[in-house]
C-alpha cells in the first residue's frame, strides 16, 4: 500500500483516530488528577477506615491488568445491571487504574516533606489547614511533575484498549487492526499511528521536563 | 523520636479530649461508610443472581484449578521470556545511550523512545496482523512475547541507565586517574554497582510484563485470561470468572511488588 493511497483513502480515519486518541487521554488525565487528588486526602486522613479503604484501592488498581478490568466493565457489569457505553468504559478503565499510580506519585511527593518542616511549621502556630497549604501541597505537586508526566503518556497508551471495543470514531490502535483486516494494509498503516503516539509522548515529555526545571525543589 | 513516624502521622497533633472524642465520632462514620458501600456491592451481586451457587460451585472442582493453573503456566512462560529478552534487549540500549559514539547514542535513543511511547497492543496488532501481510509469520508465542519485549525493553533502558546515572562521578575519575580505560570503568566500576542499584525497580517493572500478557487475549494464546475465557463458556458463569481471575493477577503483581520493596529494604536502599 503506498502513502499517498493510505493518506487518500484513510486519510480522514487516522485524523480522526489521533483526535480520538488525545480527546480521551485529555480527558482521562485531568479526571485522573481529581480521583487521584481525592484517594490521597483519603490515604492521609485521621480515620483509619477510610485510609484503609483508599490504600486497599490504590493495590487493588495498580496490580490489576488493564484487559482483565475492561472486560469485566465492558461484560461482567451488565450482569450487574451497570450498563456503560464503549467509551465510558475505556475512559473509566484508564482512570481506575491511572489514579492509582496517580496516588502514590503523590503519597511519595508527600513523604519526600521533612517530619521536622512539620514540627517547625506548627511550632510557629499554623493550623492542620495552613501546614497543608502552605507546605505539604506545595511541595508534593513540585515533586510530582516528573512522575505526573510519565503517568500523562501513561494514561495515552493505556487508552489503546480502546483498540478491543468496538469504537467509532476508532482511536490510534483500533484504526490499524481496522485496515488491516479489511484491506493491503502493510507497514506504514502501523508507522502512522506509532508515530501519532511517540510524538504526542515526545512533546508531553518535553513539557513536563520544562514545567519541572522551573518548579523543581533542590535540597 | 520523629524518625519512627511517617509523614501521614506527622501531619497531626497529639489530640486533647475535646478531638479525641470527635475522632471517635469521625472513625465509626467512615467505618459504617466504608461498610455501606460494601455492602451495596455485595447486595447488587445478590439481586442480580451473581452469588447463586452455580455462579461458584464450580470452583469447587479440582479440575476448574487445574485449568486456571495451566493458563497460568502459559502467563508464566510469556512473562519469563518477555522478561529475560527484554532485559538483554535493555541493556544493550542502555550501553548504546551511554557510548561516546554520538550516531550510536542517536539511535538507542530513538529505539528506547519509541518503544516507551507505542501501546503494547498496536506491537501486537504489528506482529498479528501486519507481519503477515509480508508472508512474514511467527507462532502465536512469539507474537506474544515479541511485543511484550519491545515494549518492556524501552522501560528498563532507562531503569538501567537511572543506575548507571547514580554511580558517583568521583568513583569514575578517580577510576581514570589510576589509568584504567573507558571499557575497563564500565565493567569494573559502573556496571556492578548500577546493576545492584536498580534490582529492586526491574522486580518492579515485571509487573508490567505480567500484565501485558493479558493481551494473549488478542492472538488466543492459552494464558490465564484465555483460559478464564473458556471457563465462561464452559460453566456459563460470566461474572464469577472473570472476577477469580482479576483476583489472580492483583495477588501475583502484589507480590512481585512486595517483593521488590522488601528487597530494597534489604539491600539498605530507600524504597
Amino acid at each position: 500500500m503506498s502513502l499517498s493511497y493510505l493518506l487518500e483513502t484513510y486519510g480522514s480515519l487516522y485524523k480522526d483516530a489521533l483526535l480520538t486518541t488525545w480527546w480521551m487521554t485529555l480527558v482521562s488525565f485531568a479526571l485522573v488528577m481529581v480521583v487521584s487528588t481525592l484517594i490521597t486526602t483519603l490515604r492521609v486522613s485521621p480515620f483509619k477506615p477510610l485510609r484503609l479503604a483508599a490504600d486497599v484501592y490504590v493495590q487493588i488498581f495498580r496490580n490489576i491488568p488493564g484487559i482483565s478490568l475492561l472486560i469485566f466493565v465492558v461484560y461482567a457489569l451488565p450482569y450487574l445491571k451497570v450498563i456503560l457505553n464503549y467509551r465510558v468504559s475505556v475512559i473509566l478503565v484508564t482512570v481506575l487504574i491511572a489514579s492509582a499510580f496517580g496516588s502514590e506519585h503523590f503519597m511519595s511527593g508527600i513523604n519526600t516533606i521533612k517530619i521536622g518542616e512539620i514540627e517547625a511549621a506548627r511550632l510557629i502556630g499554623l493550623n492542620f489547614i495552613q501546614i497543608l497549604r502552605h507546605l505539604v501541597i506545595p511541595q508534593a505537586l513540585r515533586s510530582a511533575v516528573l512522575p505526573m508526566t510519565n503517568l500523562f503518556v501513561g494514561v495515552m497508551l493505556t487508552t489503546a484498549l480502546g483498540s478491543q471495543v468496538p469504537l467509532n470514531p476508532a482511536e490510534l490502535t483500533g484504526v490499524v487492526s481496522y485496515i488491516n483486516t479489511r484491506d493491503v494494509g502493510g507497514i506504514l498503516t502501523f508507522l502512522i499511528s506509532a508515530l501519532g503516539y511517540v510524538l504526542t509522548s515526545v512533546v508531553i515529555s518535553y513539557l513536563g521536563n520544562r514545567l519541572d526545571k522551573k518548579v523543581r525543589i533542590l535540597r | 523520636m520523629s524518625a519512627h513516624i511517617n509523614v501521614r502521622d506527622a501531619l497531626y497533633e497529639a489530640p486533647g479530649p475535646k478531638t479525641k472524642r470527635a475522632m471517635y465520632i469521625g472513625t465509626a462514620l467512615s467505618l459504617a461508610l466504608v461498610l455501606l458501600g460494601l455492602f451495596a456491592i455485595i447486595r447488587q451481586f445478590y439481586i442480580t443472581g451473581q452469588l447463586n451457587s452455580s455462579q461458584w460451585s464450580f470452583f469447587l472442582r479440582i479440575s476448574t484449578w487445574n485449568f486456571l493453573f495451566a493458563g497460568m503456566r502459559g502467563t508464566f512462560l510469556v512473562a519469563i521470556c518477555a522478561g529475560a529478552l527484554s532485559l538483554i534487549l535493555a541493556f544493550i540500549m542502555m550501553l548504546g545511550r551511554i557510548s561516546k559514539h554520538r550516531i550510536l547514542r542517536g539511535i538507542s535513543r530513538v529505539a528506547i523512545d519509541f518503544f516507551r511511547g507505542v501501546p503494547s497492543l498496536l506491537l501486537v496488532y504489528f506482529f498479528f496482523l501486519v507481519l503477515p501481510k509480508y508472508e512474514l509469520r511467527v507462532g502465536v508465542f512469539w507474537m506474544l512475547c515479541l511485543p511484550i519485549t519491545l515494549t518492556a525493553s524501552g522501560v528498563l533502558a532507562e531503569v538501567l541507565r537511572s543506575g548507571v546515572q547514580a554511580v558517583p562521578k568521583g568513583q569514575i575519575e578517580a577510576a581514570m586517574s589510576i589509568g584504567l580505560t573507558h571499557g575497563q570503568v564500565l565493567r569494573k566500576i559502573i556496571l556492578p554497582q548500577a546493576i545492584r542499584y536498580v534490582i529492586p525497580s526491574l522486580i518492579a517493572q515485571f509487573v508490567i510484563v505480567v500484565k501485558d500478557t493479558t493481551v494473549a487475549y488478542v492472538v488466543s494464546y492459552p494464558d490465564l485470561m484465555q483460559n478464564a475465557r473458556v471457563l465462561v463458556t464452559t460453566y456459563d458463569a460470566l461474572v464469577s470468572v472473570y472476577f477469580v481471575t482479576a483476583v489472580i493477577y492483583i495477588l501475583i503483581n502484589y507480590l512481585i511488588n512486595r517483593a521488590s520493596k522488601a528487597l530494597s529494604r534489604r539491600m539498605g536502599l530507600h524504597s
